[in-house]
């Protein structure tokens, strides 16, 4: 019995010049909607290469489904690169039916599912126009159908609302989160946090190649307490970076959220604001992954051995 | 299998293009406006020329009608000499209302001033005209001779022509070669040098499109880089070879049309062997070459950043293009047989001996053996090379790099 669909455990990958992923170890249980998480250039793309053997690893194992992965576990997963691309000449229905054949699905399987899946992304009647033919948004729904069209247990998106507008961004998550239901597990990869920070059960931040943290997002939240605090108002909320027990202070002209310093009072804040300011809006609120993930990285700047012991190796 | 699904794409988009069916029915229609219309246009111009004589001088009449009424094409006689009677202006209505077709006049003195004029209304019509000066010329030599005293039944025996006959010798026995066979033989060889180019570079564009849509990375996440490197030169191979079988179809077509229409075209025959080594160093060169072409199209990102590295892949077949003359001067000797075993040489080289003298079995047999031994190194190299350059954007590599690429693990 095993209920993990993917692990990576002491996964290393070096290019020439730099190491992109250090010895990474990651657990995505079945089932879940997990968010590989960091800024560019972290190592979250080299990762899912590897998950999906596009690169070799240079050290590390990585099982699938509970297996050493090959081929026949990768056809299970549906993978969406960051770089998007499909054959610009090529008609979509039999452009998708090709790739869905590549992935051992057989074409009269793919057949059936073709028409649901186009007429659910609003595609249903550019099966038969070339690719070019369509808007670019449209492109991006011909490659999601792509990811999923042989039925795969697994989805991997590197980057899913990368290019979309508001409309298909909503799209886009209703369908994942209808794919979530039907059992499937789902892994989001984003350095735009916030974007699927609401999706994701468990989330793994990364960072320089290395794991910063990772869990549930109930329990990484949690760890983290309840110390961020947003207000709106009029005036000038300048003077709020010199209170006590501010920690950190992102403005937006009328609109603030700030982080409170270890043991700092809520009350002794919102009272000096609301001397100054006519306040409209004062939540404490817990901290966003992002914010979570640049105290983290911030703090971790001395003792992470990558960055404080560079220059040793 | 998975490759089988890459051949069938691969072979259908081609397929499917306008250009491909363009280039496949054009080669065989140009073909045929090269053989038939040819020979069409000589039957038409089979009916002989209707032609008279003005004879000034009045002791050439004789002599020259017969000599024209002698003169064959293909056996046909070429000329009816028509009797019109009058002068100048008599003929020349006869030539206007298309009672002849012209007339020859002999003016006065013509046997010494050597000198005849032929009035018609088509008088660029040169081969016809230079059957006549043949005829009229024949007739005049004869005359001169008869002047001098010689036996009017020598005559024949003293002017007869000569008639220089080439034959080529081979197993199944001699035939007459009319010099079309040298022709024959390097107008296919200029067939099999594009067409190779020509898929090559099919490849290598097709890998340069798939770099450019970013498509790779999909595939790769399904397939083997390997995998749909095979798959690729396969199924563009397929296609490539269907438009080759049509257009060698049509050229054995044009062949055997040629030799039917019974000696009056030059086409040589060509035996089964040489259609059939037209095929199979197509398909080796093409094997040989589109490796090389699809490696490079993994190494650039663009068409353009292509030029400089395809110099490398096309030098041989530039060699075998220059000294293709030195086989055809002498294709037995020692260089055209070393120069013909050389594998990138093979396909065109080869070829050529083939097509021109009968080549021991053992010479063929090793060049296939040579050749198909590069193929599998060629292969074998470029699918590395591909499989790591696809997936590689940014700069171009370096020779070194592309090296340490092909050892990569």
């Amino acid at each position: 019995m095993n209920d993990i669909a993917i692990r990576l455990q002491g996964v290393r990958k070096a290019f020439e010049g730099h190491v992109a992923v250090h010895e990474l170890s990651l657990d995505v249980p079945k089932g879940c909607v997990f968010g590989l998480l960091g800024p560019n250039g972290a190592g979250k793309t080299t990762t899912l290469r590897m998950v999906m053997d596009i690169i070799g690893p240079d050290a590390g194992t990585i099982d699938i489904l509970g297996r050493p992965a090959d081929r026949s576990a990768r056809d299970r997963i549906g993978y969406m690169p960051e770089e998007r691309g499909l054959y610009a000449r090529m008609q979509v229905g039999e452009q998708l039916l090709y790739l869905a054949e590549l992935k051992g699905c057989a074409r009269a399987d793919a057949q059936k599912r073709l028409s649901p899946w186009l007429e659910r992304l609003g595609l249903g009647e550019w099966e038969k126009r070339k690719l070019n033919e369509l808007s670019k948004g449209m492109q991006q729904k011909t490659q999601f159908v792509a990811t999923v069209l042989h039925d795969p247990e697994i989805l991997i998106l590197d980057e899913p609302m990368s290019g979309l507008d508001p409309v298909g961004m909503n799209l886009m998550k209703d369908v994942l989160v209808e794919m979530s239901r039907a059992g499937k597990t789902l892994i989001l990869s984003s350095h735009q946090m916030e974007t699927v920070e609401k999706m994701c059960d468990r989330v793994a931040l990364i960072h320089r190649g290395r794991k910063v943290l990772d869990g549930t997002v109930a329990e990484v939240k949690k760890q983290h307490g309840q110390n961020a605090v947003v207000m709106a108002f009029e005036g000038d909320g300048r003077f709020l970076e010199t209170q006590p027990g501010v920690a950190s202070v992102n403005h937006f002209n009328n609109y603030v959220e700030l982080r409170l310093g270890p043991g700092a009072d809520p009350q002794a804040l919102l009272k000096a604001a609301a001397e100054k300011l006519r306040l409209s809006r004062f939540e404490l609120v817990e901290p966003s992954l992002h914010d979570i993930f640049v105290e983290k990285v911030t703090a971790a700047g001395e003792t992470l051995p990558g960055e404080a012991a560079g220059g040793k190796v | 299998m998975r490759v089988l699904s890459v051949v069938r794409r691969e072979f259908l988009e081609r397929v499917r293009t306008k250009a491909f069916l363009i280039g496949t029915v054009l080669g065989p229609l140009l073909l045929a406006a090269l053989t038939i219309v040819p020979g069409l246009l000589m039957s038409r111009a089979g009916k002989p020329l209707k032609v008279a004589v003005l004879d000034e001088d009045g002791s050439l009449s004789g002599p020259v009608r017969t000599a024209l009424s002698a003169a064959k094409v293909a056996g046909n006689p070429r000329f009816q000499v028509h009797d019109v009677p009058g002068d100048r202006k008599a003929l020349d209505e006869a030539v206007l209302d298309g009672r002849i077709d012209g007339y020859l006049r002999l003016p006065q003195g013509a046997l010494d001033a050597a000198q005849v004029e032929y009035h018609a209304k088509n008088v660029s019509n040169l081969p016809d005209q230079r059957i006549m000066d043949n005829a009229v010329e024949q007739a005049f030599v004869k005359l001169r001779l008869a002047r001098e005293g010689l036996a009017a039944d020598k005559l024949d025996a003293v002017t007869k022509r000569l008639d220089l006959k080439t034959l080529q010798v081979t197993q199944a026995g001699s035939r007459e070669d009319k010099g079309a066979g040298f022709i024959v033989s390097v107008v296919m060889l200029m067939i099999l040098y594009t067409s190779m180019l020509m898929w090559g570079q099919a490849v290598m564009s097709s890998v340069i499109e798939e770099k450019g849509n970013r498509v790779l990375e999909v595939m790769v996440s399904s397939i083997s880089p390997s995998e749909l490197f095979a798959g690729k030169i396969l199924g563009v191979g397929a296609a490539s070879l269907a438009q080759f079988l049509v257009w060698t179809l049509a050229g054995m077509g044009a062949s055997l049309y040629a030799g039917a229409a019974a000696g009056g075209l030059n086409l040589p025959s060509l035996g089964p062997l040489v259609w059939g080594s037209f095929v199979v160093f197509f398909l080796l060169g093409y094997f040989y070459y589109s490796a090389m072409y699809a490696a490079v199209g993994a190494c650039v990102n663009t068409l353009q950043e292509a030029q400089n590295l395809m110099f490398p892949v096309m030098l041989p077949i530039i060699a075998a293009m220059v000294s293709f003359p030195i086989v055809l001067r002498d294709p037995d000797g020692t260089l055209s047989v070393v120069l013909s075993l050389i594998p990138p040489l093979a396909p065109l080289l080869m070829f050529l001996r083939i097509a021109t003298v009968p080549t021991p079995a053992w010479q063929i047999a090793l060049s296939i053996v040579l050749l198909l031994l590069a193929i599998g190194a060629v292969n074998w190299i470029a699918a590395r090379i591909y499989r790591v350059g696809i997936l590689m954007y940014g700069k171009r590599p370096t020779f070194p790099e592309m090296m340490r690429w092909v050892r990569h693990r």
